[in-house]
């Protein structure tokens, strides 16, 4: 399946705006945001802990809702999902 | 009015456009570039999401308080220093509800809508934190 990633502020400038993975069906979002981050160390040390989990002020949604929780990690992709990821928003 | 845009806005075209009979009372917001030792700045948007969420906003809004409109238009793009960022225009029929309306719509704004700044200094650029806690994973 195929899954976009879209990719704001610092995240867009260490891997662009957009990328498109083929990844299994059933892929977590930890497992899309670890594919990312085996081509990216810059990448890497902006979305994950020491611990290698994703870090707790990164924003993630997908099809433009936030996902929170679990889903951060367990969420599952499906074919044609949208996944963003940002930092904190400042607008205004 | 929701919209991104990267060109300024009149706001006495918005203030007039929010009138009726029935309004008593209209609250502008406008967020400027400050000086604060800045060069200039960049704002990202990621566009549709941003727009729907001006929207969600919007009708929080008026879900809340007893308002008669809403107007919500921000920009992207290079602004220098004095250009205006926001606009929110508020109109209802009594002042109170259009502060409480207005200052809701910016604080909302402010957690929630994906839309980041980027500052040009002389020492370099750096993006601005923003104020949205999204929490652990767990």
């Amino acid at each position: 399946m195929k899954v976009r990633i879209k990719a704001f502020a610092r995240f867009r400038e260490i891997i662009g705006s957009e990328n498109t993975l083929e990844l299994d069906d059933g892929t977590s979002v930890l497992s899309a945001l670890e594919s990312l981050s085996e081509g990216s160390k810059d990448f890497r040390d902006a979305c994950f802990d020491k611990e290698g989990a994703v870090a707790s002020h990164v924003v993630l949604m997908i099809n433009g809702k936030r996902i929170s929780g679990r889903d951060r990690e367990a969420g599952v992709l499906h074919d044609g999902d949208e996944l963003a990821v940002f930092p904190p928003v400042a607008g205004g | 009015m929701i919209r991104l845009q990267k060109e300024d806005f009149e706001v006495g075209e918005f203030i007039e456009e929010a009138k009726s009979r029935r309004t008593g009372a209209i609250v502008t917001f406008i967020g400027i570039v400050r000086d604060d030792g800045i060069e200039g700045m960049e704002l990202e948007a990621y566009h549709d999401v941003a727009e729907q969420e001006l929207a969600v906003i919007r009708d929080e809004a008026m879900r809340e308080f007893p308002l008669h409109s809403v107007d919500i238009i921000h920009r992207t793009g290079p602004l220098r220093v004095g250009d205006n960022i926001v606009l929110i225009v508020v109109s209802a029929g009594h002042r109170k509800e259009a502060f409480l309306g207005c200052e809701y719509v910016i604080d909302r704004l402010k957690q929630t809508v994906p839309i980041w700044k980027k500052e040009y200094r002389k020492d370099g650029e750096h993006w601005v934190e923003g104020e949205e806690k999204p929490g652990p994973t767990a």
